[in-house]
């Protein structure tokens, strides 16, 4: 079979070659404006959007190994994602052209990478006529820089991929870059985007190849979707499933609920029934079945029982839950993964893959393992003084764990800390997700009780609208599964003194054997909790 | 026969045979599934063993549940609606058993296996089961098994409508995992009265109704009303046992008499499964049809079609003994039932109480029962591409909401159960085919993208529309989809497999295992699960 490709990579080249003399086929899209959102005030949700590449790269474990990745990395929302949040961007921050040395905060140091003004512009007819496209004016249609994109795009995956955070309302358009594995050249991997858990997806975007188109190395394709009912949900590659997600394609993804938007002291139940009207959110009115009203029986969020809650001052809500029940202060997502370093090295060294021996020996919490759950160090650059060329467009200074690439250079490889920082009184949410490919994990909490209030993005409530949370000290979770937990620090322990600044308790797994990296025997999928 | 090339993996990159093969079984029938069983209430059942194929190539002895040689079962659908419809004496999963709420059901079961493997038995968890006529047995009684050779009768009320396991209760170790289990379905005695108007649809386009009930309810409560069917039984093997298994039979013909635990001696554990499957096949042999001949032991399909707006209910089971997330692209399912037993909420028992799940997670031993359904709303984009201003009476089908918001008016529309909120908000910005313009996004250059298997060809359902939207053989190169063609299926397709995903392999080679289609098809294409 490898002689079959040996033919079809000449030929796939020559076809590149002859794409790229018709039509770029490096492209970021990011309208300011479309039919639902024209930019007026009274808007519902924005236009938000994210590039990232689909490559390869290293990744540092426990141990310090250093571990090869298929992964995706951000070509957007730099600054952001390197110190931990997600890297979503708003238009106006999206097509503002990146500068890495920009300060931080500075929307030019989260813009996308590689945008450049379309040469093209200056020689468009339709810009010297009435109503000229915007490009015109601005010269940012989307076109880039292919260089750039390379320069920056190239080996730089990160473990877990990119977050993206968007809210009810928003459209979000997703550019998938695929800048090609550069340790890999026998292998040229297309890859997609699997946006896990939408209701009611769209086929052509599912991200599953076999079903729809896959992204060749050195395309870039959009993924478009209006935001889906809030909830907790993930991506990942779908292209050879045990083997690109195994070997680090994966990602996580939340929806913010509308209730978020009600104003202070505004009543939620009201809010909710408000939500009533709209079709697409209707519960008793929207289900398919009958030609008389049905109830959906796949809805969201019912009512719940009237109640007077109001919106909180501070804080957010987890779900669009009519009664206050979902508030929390601190948000963190987890993604659960485990890593058979057996099968990384065989990934790095053109050798057949086994996928019934898979055994993973490194389990992660966001991409990494105890003791580096906690390291919240980072990496500064401008500290080893200016001059310093090795970033390759890279942030400067992030929280982010670095790690050596093949080609000598250091480049973010895992973004985010799992330490869960509760202010004393307060309720922080876990959005949990799992994306282990050959065994199910548990994660347990010593001390601090976990309410669990969504599963699979979906509240906990029967369509009666009663709550049907439910306290627990641990939750077990397959590859494809998620869970929202809140862990409340706002009630008082059961010998009635309330959890105090300074306390640390523990997120670890009971699956002992879990509490290692590879040789090492204590560390694995364990974590912090602290309350600040 | 013994598993081929069992010592040496294979990368994706070998996948090529595979998809092939499956391209030929698809472009052969376009297979859809059901839920195919025998009706009783008695059923004369025998267990023996005989050799189960895997999409590598590979002949794996097991053991199943098979229909006695001299019964002559009822099967549900009818041979009228799924020509074909056989009951070997040996299957895996075992035949699947299709009893009414009320009846008292008997299960004579005849020990045909080799000597060497001892007794037999069947447990049937969730009812209340006396047996007579057997001898000893650890979980079944005084005189719960079956001695080789001998019979052993089970009689029960089937109490409760649902989707339940059944397996061998002796050696379960072993004989589970050689393939003794299957599933039990009850059906309501007193169902509600389901106002379907997806009845209406299939009527006009002349298709014929699959389901095991006609009234269309999966118990005796309104909520659970359903116009498709579809049983997914989960289970693994590992060849290595099947191999010794096979070659302890044939090296001891015969053991003591009394008590029979059989006396073959294979290892089972360290457990290391191989082949990951459901309905005992693995992708892409689940997909082909019912009963077909290529699979004389293996007659239950794996392969979920669908119209948009079709309640859909899902009889998930796992057997074997590891768990598998059964993840369904495409929307969530509502859990109506854990073991046959309804979840309703505490305050009003007119309403659900299970959870959405797009993960069903199977653990061995459980059924789950649960309702699906897609219809692509709230995407902002008419699915349907539809273009007001088009010269084609196709491309500019209404769209008129009902209660719900859905297009049900003309149960012959091809945009039956279109969502109306979205109707005519075109996707593309500037197209070059007979859709609507002014959209959010421009699609790249056919050119940087790989076409699937299952591509309909362009982003659109409906009759047309990919021949509106791209042309007539789709977007291309490098060439015309294959198993889901926009001549003529063109469905949506979406993907439902395990998410441990080292299961969606067959013996070491992807694609396989614990994977299929499913398929959205536009209203006007005729489902038909007879193939």
């Amino acid at each position: 079979m490898r002689k079959v490709y040996q033919v079809c990579l000449p030929v796939l080249l020559v076809c590149l070659a002859t794409v790229a003399a018709n039509a770029q086929s490096f492209r970021v899209q990011c309208p300011s404006t479309t039919a639902l959102h024209p930019g007026n005030p009274t808007d519902q949700g924005a236009i938000k959007c994210q590039q990232i590449s689909g490559g390869d790269g290293y990744a540092t474990m426990a141990d310090g190994t250093q571990t090869y990745l298929f992964a995706f990395g951000p070509l957007s929302g730099l600054n952001d994602i390197a110190k931990g949040l997600p890297g979503t961007q708003l238009n106006s921050v999206f097509m503002t052209p990146y500068d890495p040395v920009a300060a931080p905060n500075s929307a030019a140091s989260n813009g996308a990478v590689g945008l450049v003004p379309n040469p093209e512009a200056a020689h468009d007819p339709r810009c010297s006529k009435a109503s000229p496209p915007s490009y015109c004016t601005t010269g940012f249609d989307g076109h880039v820089d292919p260089r750039q994109i390379m320069d920056v795009g190239v080996m730089n995956g990160n473990m877990p991929a990119p977050m993206m955070a968007i809210d009810e309302d928003d459209e979000f358009f997703l550019t998938l870059t695929n800048v090609g594995m550069i340790m890999r050249p026998d292998l040229f991997e297309q890859h997609t985007v699997h946006f896990h858990g939408y209701p009611n997806a769209s086929a052509f975007y599912d991200g599953v190849p076999d079903a729809s188109v896959a992204i060749n190395i050195g395309g870039s394709f959009t993924y478009y979707y209006l935001a889906p009912d809030a909830g907790t949900y993930f991506w990942h590659c779908h292209i050879t499933p045990p083997e690109h997600l195994q070997m680090g394609m994966v990602g996580q993804l939340y929806v913010r609920p509308r209730q978020n938007r009600l104003g202070s002291g505004a009543p939620l139940f009201a809010g909710l029934q408000a939500q009533q009207g709209d079709p697409r959110t209707s519960c008793p009115n929207s289900g398919p079945g009958t030609t008389g009203p049905a109830t959906d029986i796949l809805c969201s969020t019912p009512l719940p029982p009237s109640n007077t809650a109001s919106r909180a001052a501070t804080g957010l809500y987890a779900y669009n839950d009519g009664d206050g029940s979902t508030h929390y202060d601190v948000e963190y997502p987890i993604q659960i993964h485990g890593f058979d370093p057996n099968f990384h090295f065989v990934g790095m060294t053109f050798n057949p893959e086994g996928f019934a021996d898979m055994k993973d020996k490194y389990f992660l919490l966001n991409g990494r393992s105890y003791p580096d759950t906690l390291n919240t160090t980072g990496y500064n650059d401008i500290s080893l003084g200016a001059g310093n060329s090795d970033f390759v467009g890279q942030p400067r200074s992030s929280t982010a764990f670095y790690t050596q690439d093949a080609d000598g250079v250091q480049r973010p490889s895992q973004p985010l800390p799992t330490v869960i920082n509760i202010p004393a009184g307060g309720r922080a949410l876990l959005r949990i997700s799992d994306l282990d490919v050959s065994e199910y994990q548990t994660l347990a909490s010593l001390g601090v009780p976990m309410q669990v209030i969504a599963i699979n993005a979906r509240l906990l409530r029967d369509q009666a609208g009663n709550n049907l949370y439910y306290n627990t000290n641990s939750i077990t979770l397959a590859g494809g599964e998620s869970i929202d937990v809140i862990l409340d620090a706002s009630v008082p322990k059961p010998d009635g003194t309330a959890y105090a600044k300074g306390e640390v308790y523990y997120l670890y797994t009971p699956n002992l054997d879990h509490l290692s990296n590879d040789a090492e025997n204590f560390g694995g999928l364990m974590t912090e909790v602290h309350i600040n | 026969m013994s598993p081929m090339n069992k010592n040496k993996a294979i990368s994706m990159t070998r996948l090529l045979p595979i998809v092939m093969v499956a391209v030929t079984l698809l472009l052969t029938a376009t297979a859809q599934a059901a839920a195919p069983g025998i009706t009783g209430p008695t059923f004369n059942l025998t267990a023996q063993a005989s050799y189960i194929s895997q999409p590598d190539g590979a002949m794996i002895y097991s053991w199943g549940y098979g229909c006695a040689s001299a019964f002559t079962p009822t099967f549900n659908p009818p041979a009228s609606k799924m020509p074909g419809a056989k009951c070997p004496l040996m299957q895996v999963p075992g035949p699947t058993l299709i009893v009414t709420e009320g009846q008292a059901v008997i299960v004579n079961l005849t020990n045909n296996l080799p000597a060497a493997a001892g007794n037999t038995s069947i447990l049937f968890p969730g009812f209340q089961v006396t047996a007579t006529g057997g001898v000893p047995g650890l979980l079944t009684g005084p005189i719960g098994d079956a001695a080789p050779g001998g019979t052993v009768s089970y009689s029960f009320t089937a109490g409760s409508p649902g989707t339940r396991a059944y397996y061998s209760g002796t050696q379960g170790d072993l004989q589970v995992e050689m393939g003794l289990y299957g599933a039990i379905i009850v059906l309501p005695a007193t169902p509600p009265t389901c106002a379907n108007a997806n009845l209406v649809a299939e009527s006009a386009h002349s298709e014929t109704d699959y389901r095991l009930t006609a009234n269309g309810a999966a118990f005796d409560h309104a909520s659970s009303c359903y116009d498709r069917e579809y049983l997914f039984q989960f289970s693994e093997m590992d060849p290595v046992i099947h191999t010794q298994a096979e070659q302890q039979v044939a090296a001891k013909a015969s053991c003591p008499a009394s008590p029979n635990t059989g006396c073959m001696d294979v290892v089972t554990e360290p457990y290391h499964p191989a082949y990951f499957m459901i309905n005992g096949r693995s992708m892409p042999d689940d997909m082909d049809t019912n009963y077909a001949v290529e699979y004389p032991h293996q007659p239950y399909n794996g392969n979920p079609h669908m119209h948009p707006g079709e309640l859909v209910l899902l009889r998930i089971i796992g057997q074997g003994r590891w768990q598998h997330p059964f993840h369904e692209h495409g929307n969530h399912v509502r859990i109506l039932a854990r073991d046959g037993n309804l979840i309703l909420s505490q305050t009003d028992a007119t309403k659900l109480a299970g959870p959405l799940l797009f993960t069903t997670t199977t653990t061995p031993g459980v059924a789950m029962d649960g309702i699906f359904y897609w219809t692509g709303k709230g995407l902002n984009w008419d699915v349907y591409g539809h273009n007001s201003a088009s010269t084609d009476p196709l491309a500019k089908l209404p769209c008129t909401a009902d209660a719900n918001g859905y297009n049900t008016g003309d149960p012959t529309a091809p945009n039956y159960y279109e969502w109306c909120a979205d109707h005519g908000k075109a996707l593309e910005k500037a197209p070059f085919g007979d859709v609507n313009a002014g959209g959010p996004v421009t699609l790249p250059d056919a050119n940087i993208l790989t076409n699937g298997a299952w591509f309909g060809g362009s982003a659109y359902l409906g009759p047309n529309a990919t021949t509106r939207a791209v042309g007539p053989t789709g977007t291309t190169p490098p060439s015309g989809t294959i198993a889901n063609p926009p001549g003529s299926e063109a469905g949506f397709a979406f993907m439902w497999h395990s998410h441990n995903e080292r299961e969606i392999t067959t013996n070491n080679i992807f694609p396989g295992g614990m994977m299929m289609m499913m398929l959205v098809d536009s209203r006007e294409f005729q489902i038909n699960e007879s193939f």
